[in-house]
């Protein structure tokens, strides 16, 4: 039937309303842990605990937002995103706002690290799932935009935690961080629910009187389903057999183990991840190190979060040029990659002008690398069950984030120097890139193969006809240009390709 | 100490507590080539003699034993150009926080005092208008607790704060050659003061949350009676 060709995501519209909640969203999951630092000196006198003590606030902190991330996708695929992303908000306030009453640091583990934590996972990961449903021509671009919230964000925190703290004391800001991040909620508000599983809540919106249209579109919306191939067809399929298993898979996409990109993109990211954020914790205290006086050490983050801010958008734009974009995963290796020359090279720079440099070349590398962290996913699995793919990825490589830094300063403090830990970061990321690259180009050309496979099945005028025109007619839409000459094919087929989950 | 080639005025800071024997030395960077220099330390008018002298190295050897002999020693190098650096004896200064410490009512506040070296003893005031009143920690335990967290680190904590401890309070570190002080601003606000950017916070999200709403609402109405329409003309 005509209504059942699947109109495709808008990459457009209210989308980029959404980019615009998502960026404050995921700016928020990001900066607020680095922003609170500010505060760790004045609590730590407060209670009169030793450094490390304080430390494992931001840990537990960092810990909840991305091991909570299967959670946040159970969720997700449950209730959509706007209602988990609105809870996220309420929790995090909440959690803020009982800080500011804590007397004793274990209340501040529970209240910052774990409740704090547990909000802003629910605040990332649907963020992020929501612009795949929204985005697929411009999603590279739209993922740049919404990422380069964290930057960002972080630039506006961190001055404004210091006027807080500087006029309220710890408790009061903590009050009134408490409020700022209950425009959480205000960004989840905007995520309207779309896309072919979500018209079921579009019936419970609906307000009466056409209760008999709604139920065509819910109809519909199943048959885009099974054309599209998305595990919540399994609910309306089979509905006799609903053993545990099955229930769960239906949450929380197991079988995604199963497939290889996902699992190229596992092992390659949770390789990353070791060296991914320890030279930023440790960049201020080796300008430091090196006799850099303490403001010019706090402006090479400055210069890094600029570089950071701009880089992410455009190289979303880049991403999304029709270059670039079939061969995205190769994109993404590189800026590994570069990011672990940049590493390699820096104890080479000695001088503050060297520093500069390497600042301002880490933060490109930095904003490319996470502005295209979440898209490549979303290439290799495709949108449907991106939901899954990023609750098992964030859980997978919350160990290797959270041992980076801890490795890197027991680096230095047995030898005494920073350069071992630059080597150590930027050898696992030139290590993580190369897995990247080459694994990708084994990986693309099984898909070319398993595509030719199923050409040959295609001469066959049966059922599968219909789903292959809403296939086809997707395709038609989302390849970059008109008319579809014989190498534009090609890269509409990967696109094709990463829409099914192959 | 090592000079370089500039001629800009060099100073460091030497932390002598307790008596003891300093040695300063004024050493000429090789890069720098002052042919045949004349060297001579002063302390103000007064001449000191070398205890040692190498190529181009000058040290003087000190008994610091009282309080007068602090202050500062200076190594004059006559060349070409004229270099002088300076040493200047202290005791050692207390490291603790240079912005007002900002309290709540009820809530207790926290000021912790560091030094190089151990003292003899630490001593608290409080600022009575000019007047430095001591501060009686042992008598008033319900009001002030002092830790002792080393011996060079010492921590004052006052309770169950009140309007009426806004302040400047010292603590004091003393020395057998001498004594050194610090001041810490305490403010206390009440629970109002955070109270206001708070609600207004709140009453934005609540407006902005409260408007996306409603149009979410409006613009699906109208989006569902185009489509009515879209069915009626089929």
């Amino acid at each position: 039937p005509e209504a059942g060709r699947a109109p495709g995501p808008p990459d457009g519209g209210w989308g980029w309303v959404v980019v615009f909640g998502a960026f404050v969203s995921i700016g928020f999951a990001y900066a607020f842990p680095k922003g609170l630092a500010i505060f760790f000196k004045e609590i730590q006198d407060f209670f009169g605990t030793s450094y490390s003590e304080i430390a494992w606030v931001s840990s537990i902190m960092l810990a909840t937002t991305y091991g909570a991330g299967p959670i946040s996708s159970i969720l997700v695929n449950r209730y959509g995103s706007r209602p988990v992303v609105m809870f996220g908000g309420l929790l995090c306030g909440v959690g803020m706002i009982s800080a500011a009453f804590c007397t004793s640091i274990l209340q501040l583990y529970i209240c910052v690290g774990f409740i704090t934590g547990f909000g802003l996972a629910l605040n990332l990961q649907p963020s992020v799932i929501i612009i795949g449903k929204y985005f697929l021509k411009r999603r590279p671009i739209a993922n740049g935009l919404a990422m380069a919230g964290s930057p960002v964000m972080l630039c506006t925190l961190a001055p404004l935690n210091q006027f807080l703290f500087d006029n309220f004391g710890w408790r009061g800001s903590f009050l009134i961080l408490g409020a700022i991040l209950l425009n959480c909620c205000v960004a989840g508000a905007l995520f309207r629910p779309i896309g072919p599983g979500t018209a079921l809540v579009k019936t419970q919106v609906a307000e009466g009187g056409k209760d008999a249209l709604k139920g065509k579109i819910t109809e519909d919306g199943k048959e885009m389903s099974s054309a599209l191939n998305i595990p919540t067809e399994n609910k309306t399929e089979e509905e006799g057999e609903k053993d545990c298993f099955e229930k769960i898979n239906q949450y929380l996409d197991f079988s995604l183990f199963k497939h290889r990109g996902f699992l190229i993109y596992l092992i390659g990211n949770v390789l990353m991840f070791l060296g991914f954020f320890a030279p930023i914790v440790f960049l201020a205290p080796y300008a430091k190190h090196t006799g850099i006086d303490e403001y010019s050490a706090a402006f090479l983050l400055s210069i890094l979060a600029i570089v950071d801010m701009v880089a992410r958008p455009t190289t979303g734009i880049v991403a999304n040029s029709k270059w670039v974009r079939p061969r995205i995963q190769y994109f993404f290796s590189f800026a590994i990659a570069f990011n672990g020359a940049c590493h390699l090279l820096c104890p080479l720079a000695s001088s503050y002008t060297g520093l500069v440099v390497y600042s301002a070349f880490f933060g490109l590398a930095f904003g490319m690398v996470c502005a295209m962290l979440f898209e490549t996913l979303m290439d290799l699995v495709g949108a449907a069950r991106f939901t899954s793919a990023v609750g098992l990825v964030t859980i997978a490589e919350c160990c290797t984030i959270l041992l980076g830094p801890p490795i890197g300063g027991i680096l230095i403090d047995t030898f005494g120097d920073y350069k071992y830990m630059f080597i150590k970061c930027g050898a696992v990321m030139v290590l993580a890139g190369t897995f990247l690259f080459i694994m990708n180009y084994y990986n693309y050309r099984m898909l070319a193969k398993e595509e030719k496979e199923r050409k040959t099945k295609e001469e066959d005028p049966k059922s599968v006809r219909t789903e292959n025109e809403g296939r086809k007619n997707w395709n038609k839409d989302s390849t970059q240009d008109g008319p579809e000459l014989e190498p534009l094919r090609e890269e509409g087929e990967r696109v094709k390709k990463e829409m099914n989950g192959t | 100490l090592i000079i370089g080639a500039s001629a800009a005025a060099l100073q460091k800071n030497v932390s002598v507590g307790n008596p003891t024997k300093v040695e300063l030395t004024c050493k000429l960077d090789e890069h720098f080539d002052l042919k045949n220099p004349q060297v001579t330390w002063k302390r103000g008018s007064e001449t000191i003699s070398h205890t040692s002298k190498t190529q181009n190295s000058w040290t003087i050897q000190l008994t610091i034993s009282e309080s007068s002999q602090l202050g500062s020693y200076s190594c004059i190098l006559k060349g070409e150009v004229e270099i002088i650096a300076t040493f200047h004896l202290q005791v050692p200064e207390i490291e603790g926080k240079d912005r007002p410490i900002i309290t709540y009512e009820g809530d207790l506040a926290v000021m912790v005092c560091k030094t190089e070296y151990a003292p003899m003893a630490w001593t608290w005031y409080m600022s009575n208008g000019t007047e430095l009143v001591a501060i009686d920690t042992s008598s008033h335990t319900d009001k002030f607790r002092l830790k002792r967290q080393a011996a060079n680190i010492n921590r004052l904590e006052i309770l169950k704060l009140t309007k009426k401890d806004i302040g400047v309070y010292w603590c004091e570190a003393a020395f057998r050659l001498g004594s050194s002080k610090k001041s810490f601003e305490l403010r206390v606000l009440s629970i109002i003061a955070p109270l206001k950017p708070f609600v207004a916070v709140v009453a934005e999200v609540t407006i902005l949350v409260t408007t996306i709403a409603l149009y979410e609402v409006y613009s699906k109405r109208k989006e569902g009676e185009r489509e009515f329409d879209q069915i009626e003309q089929l």
